[in-house]
């Protein structure tokens, strides 16, 4: 059991890392339109860059289940955003559209660090010797995930504080899926790639729907393809290298 | 498919996708008014498949060698935002109703040649790894040139240009994809060393030209949970696709 505390206590370190992803915005104090675009566009680029790894990752367990979860996911939010239509949901001071956007894209980032808890499980289950390297890893990579959340809802009037704690927050569900996937490795296993893809159809989903539209509204098309596909290199380098 | 020369085949996907152009000026002739809305969503489609196929060209490239993937990749960025920079067709307005300008004519044939060279480049970069990658790409274009030939078609009725006359000069500024399909084709086995960068390259030019040139082109033409839905489908739609024919693990 001693390694099960191990596991909980190393997804726990890499959820408070995703809270690291909110220092930068502690430096970004107004918000005009194109800064919202501006940070529409990183967090477009760090969403499609985080799905490029999770697909890459599925199709390592069967590609067909991947894109069937992809599909699942985009069902998922289609769903989640008829449901939410219409209601009156406030997030802190914000209410109406801004407010909805923002429980969406927290949804979205929650749910996919389920998926991404049962990969840290079934990787630690592959050998403990990996353990802190793993652990190292999936710290760092969550720091831009942290980016990306913060990113939209700084622009739109977040304390840096509350971005870094619903940043740690949409992380807490590693930890809680690592240590059951890691002690039945065998039974998790099977379910991975339909997890990846669908936390991966999900955020692409999320990042046509919401994040593009208003990133294109006031900005240039080339400012945002230039930001999205800088952002986007540097998180697929980013997990190559971590 | 290996029984069939694959220069052959290479010329046939870019020509078929460059051809398909035509079929754009179609729902325009005998001075036919038709509903445009199919335009978003040919752009919307094609702009996920190109996201799909950079996706694939990328994770091809990436087992062999990261960093000279992203060097090419940078170097797709910065050249095919050169080309538009230097061509003034970022700047275009590209929303229906807006193309009234006087130089619109000639920049958006400027912008269709243009873009259709780096898209046949990427035709031959994706054939040379892989034929059917290539061939899905070829594709993608083609339903991408039949929704760009409409716009563009809808814009030169309007300045008294027939049906007829627009379907030829829409497949005129398609020439160059079937030729640089093939010279990139012939070009990538020599290139050796390059081949990872040359991928990256490709990829990137693809992303880049979906991110500036389609994807907003449809989100003006198409609510943006439609503009979403095509998107990921057809990109979920390539990475399967080429599971299921694709030659195996790079």
């Amino acid at each position: 059991m001693t390694a099960a505390l191990l596991v909980l206590l190393a997804g726990l370190l890499t959820a408070l890392a995703t809270g690291l992803g909110a220092v930068p915005f502690a430096w970004i104090r107004e918000t005009s339109p194109r800064i919202l675009a501006l940070t529409n566009a990183i967090a477009a680029g760090l969403m499609l860059g985080a799905s490029f790894g999770l697909i890459a990752e599925g199709t390592r367990y069967g590609t067909a289940q991947t894109i069937l979860g992809g599909g699942v996911g985009v069902a998922f939010i289609v769903l989640g955003e008829r449901a939410l239509a219409g209601r009156e949901i406030p997030f802190g001071e914000l209410r109406g559209a801004g407010a909805r956007k923002i429980l969406l894209i927290l949804a979205v980032m929650t749910l996919h660090s389920f998926a991404e808890g049962v990969a840290v499980g079934v990787a630690f289950g592959g050998g403990e010797k990996l353990a802190t390297l793993i652990t190292l890893a999936i710290a760092v990579h969550n720091v831009p995930e942290g980016l990306a959340i913060s990113a939209v809802l700084r622009p739109r009037g977040s304390s840096v504080l509350a971005c870094a704690g619903w940043s740690v927050f949409s992380s807490l569900p590693q930890p809680l899926m690592a240590v059951p996937a890691f002690l039945f490795v065998e039974s998790f296993r099977p379910v991975l790639p339909y997890g990846l893809g669908f936390a991966a159809g999900a955020m692409v989903f999320m990042v046509f729907l919401e994040l593009l539209p208003d990133a294109y509204e006031n900005a240039s098309r080339t400012t945002v393809g230039v930001w999205v596909s800088v952002t986007l290199a540097a998180m697929i380098l980013f997990q190559r290298f971590l | 498919m290996t029984s069939t020369q694959p220069v052959l085949l290479v010329l046939l996907f870019g020509s078929v996708a460059a051809a398909a152009t035509a079929l754009g000026a179609l729902p325009f002739a005998g001075g036919r008014r038709p509903n445009l809305t199919g335009i978003g969503a040919a752009y919307a489609l094609a702009g996920g498949a190109m996201l799909g196929v950079g996706y694939l060209l990328m994770t091809h490239g990436l087992v062999r060698a990261t960093l000279s993937v992203m060097l090419g990749a940078g170097a797709g960025v910065v050249y095919t935002r050169w080309i538009q920079h230097y061509a003034g067709v970022d700047t275009l307005d590209m929303r229906p109703g807006r193309e009234d300008g006087a130089d619109f004519g000639y920049k958006i044939i400027l912008q269709n040649t243009l873009h259709s060279a780096a898209e046949g480049v990427a035709i031959g970069v994706a054939m040379a790894y892989e034929l059917a990658l290539g061939g899905y790409l070829a594709l993608a274009l083609a339903v991408h040139n039949v929704g760009e030939a409409m716009a563009l078609t809808d814009v030169l009725r309007r300045r008294g240009m027939t049906a007829g006359e627009s379907a030829g000069l829409a497949v005129v500024t398609k020439v160059a994809q079937p030729l640089l399909a093939i010279v990139a084709f012939a070009l990538a086995p020599a290139l050796g060393g390059l081949a990872p960068a040359l991928l990256g390259f490709a990829a990137a030019a693809l992303v880049f030209l979906a991110l500036t040139e389609l994807v907003p082109a449809s989100y003006q033409r198409l609510d943006a949970r439609r503009v979403a839905l095509l998107v990921s489908t057809a990109a979920g739609a390539v990475v399967f696709l080429h599971s299921l024919v694709g030659e195996g693990e790079a």
